[in-house]
């Protein structure tokens, strides 16, 4: 355990000391988050909200609690229509929520005190700015509507919002962007790997360990623990500079993505190694290295949403492991749309783990 | 040089083939403990090849091959606890400091010297904190001794510790070698340079194409092909060739740049003869001289070409 940590300590500082690996290793893909940050939250009204509204109830009371949102003008848009289309809308991220006028609004009104009347809103608790808008809005028009059917003389009517969850993949691009950022971050991570082990093969540092009673496992076990620290570094640095420079919300499940995260991590790390068993000098390497992260970059649809690409694209996105670890990130941190199921994205990368460390055993050499 | 028990090493009949091409070509020999042994043969003789497995780098086709009494393919793990390993033209993590990369090393080990001995061993105190790449020839070859030393080995192997260092890196690095004997460890070592092997070696193996040609004290190598001591003089012009083979106990004459060489079975007879010939010819054999064969004479006997081509 004792020489494991050392040579993972000494891999690290090896890399810490290294300027160029710094620079791939954290500086670009903070560099990526800034800069798509920068370029994509200024686009869009972000000043108004655009909210489905559903009028159920169809009297002049609805009329007029409609007529009371009038005062939110200025931060609600409201697009009128039926519960299912706007309910639709919503999830294609056509509008943020959808605020459902129940029927039988004009009946309270004038009847008796019963239990209150709900009136059902649709958020996206990973919308957290929008949620507090909408909902503000309709407490506000609730309680002065109640208000004023009680000044009048009516009943005390009560009507109270409901929030009900509805995922929405209207997420701001620079939301978008951030686990996928991360994804081409680990990518990277697992593919420049090949690149130092190369670098130690040809030296003869490998063989020089191998004249030692160190065990090989622990060589390949430092490098992979090195890899994976890196990766929770990276994972907390790309995230974090996302939260404090342009507020993402993270709002999935923690765990899951902290799974993808080494999963990803893994598989990558595995192509690396697989790499590395077929390429023998340290020049082949980053050149090589270079020949693989760069389609997978552009072409695994992590910059730009999956839908919005042509189909020949598509299917090629589809064959790239990027494409999964993208997905599986973007679902399990911003719940953002799915290309495939999360347990597809999982079994997917899972495969490109194993498939490589297999061919890996087979076909690395010490020297 | 006190030599007792088993050998530390034990090698016989060792064939390792790469291919079509035979590294190795059945080779036996022994080193006796506390002895220094040096392999002498030019590039692509099959030294490293014979070395590489005496360290458990590389597995033998045939023969047997045995460290401090232990097959090398059954215990490789305690053999490695034992020895120390320097090899041909590694370089370690670039940017690693001495003192980091001997304590990654100790590590690897079950008992390990202390760090700070082993940089004061090898002169290296003020280079402690240098990145390994930083270092110069001769100081990253010290750093690779130390690293070879770092477990107190019994037994050290030296692949060509000297190729390509100046030559007063060369002393230096001798002067240790010279301290590990003196310390009781067994040394193995190849080189190309015979005036390395003749200083450092208590005995010496000849090897080319993968077999020994030849195995013994410097003095019995040298003894067994060359009962001729050589005198030599600087001559200008040239005298006539014909009369310097006649001259009493010479064998062969030969006069190159200046020099003449007179190998001779009867030294005393063949200089009185020589100033005889001069007071006759009217000539002066300046800076007149005596000396042995060389083991590079011995090479140049037994292969047909020189050592260093």
């Amino acid at each position: 355990m004792k020489t494991l940590l050392g040579l993972t300590v000494a891999n690290l500082k090896g890399l810490t000391r290294d300027r160029a690996a710094l620079f791939w290793t954290f500086f670009f893909p903070v560099m990526f988050v800034l800069l798509f940050g920068v370029l994509f939250s200024g686009s869009g009204d972000s000043s108004k909200i655009t909210v489905g509204y559903v009028d159920l109830d169809q009297s002049a009371a609805s009329a007029q609690v409609r007529a009371d949102f009038a005062l939110y003008a200025p931060i609600l848009v409201l697009q009128d229509g039926s519960l299912d289309a706007e309910k639709a809308a919503m999830q294609n991220g056509d509008v943020s929520a959808v605020i459902v006028i129940p029927a039988g609004l004009g009946n309270v009104a004038g009847s008796t005190p019963g239990r209150p009347l709900a009136m059902t809103i649709y958020i996206d608790p990973s919308q957290s700015q929008t949620t507090q808008v909408v909902q503000g809005a309709v407490n506000g028009v609730a309680g002065g509507y109640s208000m004023a059917v009680a000044t009048n003389g009516g009943a005390p009517a009560l009507i109270v919002a409901q929030p009900q969850q509805l995922s929405s993949t209207n997420i701001s691009t620079v939301t978008y962007l951030v686990p996928s950022i991360l994804a081409m971050a680990l990518m990277q991570l697992g593919v420049f790997a090949a690149v130092p082990l190369v670098q130690q093969r040809e030296k003869g540092i490998l063989k020089r360990m191998g004249a030692t009673p160190l065990e090989r496992w622990k060589l390949v076990a430092s490098n992979i623990l090195l890899r994976l620290i890196v990766a929770a570094a990276d994972t907390v640095l790309i995230i974090g500079v996302g939260m404090a420079a342009f507020h993402i919300q993270i709002v999935g499940n923690l765990v899951l993505a902290a799974g993808f995260v080494f999963l990803g991590a893994g598989a990558f790390l595995a192509l690396g190694f697989m790499l590395a068993s077929f390429l023998k000098t340290e020049e082949q390497a980053t050149g090589v290295v270079q020949v693989v992260q760069m389609p997978l970059m552009f072409l695994s649809g992590i910059f730009f949403p999956f839908n919005f690409m042509p189909d020949f694209m598509r299917s090629i996105a589809r064959l790239l492991p990027l494409t999964y670890l993208g997905d599986g990130l973007r679902q399990s941190m911003v719940n953002a749309p799915q290309v495939a199921p999360l347990a597809l994205d999982a079994a997917i990368l899972g495969g490109w783990l194993v498939v490589c460390l297999a061919i890996s055993a087979r076909s690395f050499r010490w020297e | 040089m006190t030599q007792s028990g088993e050998p530390v090493i034990r090698v016989n009949d060792l064939k390792k083939h790469y291919g079509d091409v035979k590294a190795v070509d059945g080779v036996t020999f022994e080193v006796a403990r506390g002895e220094v042994f040096g392999m002498l043969g030019p590039n692509g003789a099959g030294k490293t090849t014979t070395i590489e497995v005496l360290e458990g780098l590389r597995s033998p086709d045939s023969g047997t091959v045995e460290v401090f009494g232990l097959d090398v393919c059954k215990h490789p793990g305690s053999i490695k606890q034992r020895i120390g390993v320097q090899l041909q033209s590694v370089s370690l993590y670039p940017r690693l400091t001495v003192t980091e990369l001997i304590d990654l090393f100790g590590s690897f080990f079950d008992h390990h010297v202390p760090t700070k001995q082993l940089i004061d061993a090898v002169d290296l105190g003020e280079r402690a904190k240098a990145y390994s790449m930083n270092l110069s020839g001769g100081q990253q070859q010290r750093l690779s001794i130390a690293l070879a030393l770092v477990n107190d080995p019994d037994l050290v192997f030296l692949d060509e510790p000297t190729t390509g260092l100046d030559p007063q890196a060369r002393r230096s690095l001798w002067d240790l070698v010279k301290g590990l004997q003196e310390k009781g460890k067994s040394v193995m070592l190849t080189t190309h340079y015979m005036e390395e092997a003749a200083e450092l070696c208590d005995r010496v193996a000849i090897m080319d194409h993968g077999r020994i040609l030849e195995m013994g004290t410097v003095p019995e190598l040298i003894g067994r092909r060359f009962k001729e001591r050589a005198v030599f003089f600087d001559t200008s012009p040239k005298l006539p060739s014909e009369k310097l083979a006649q001259l009493g106990g010479v064998t062969r004459a030969s006069q190159e740049d200046g020099q003449t060489l007179l190998y001779s079975k009867d030294v005393p007879a063949t200089i009185g003869a020589l100033l005889a010939m001069a007071d006759e010819l009217d000539f002066q054999p300046h800076n007149l001289g005596i000396r042995q064969a060389t083991l590079e004479d011995v090479f140049l006997d037994l292969t047909g070409r020189a050592l260093r081509d």
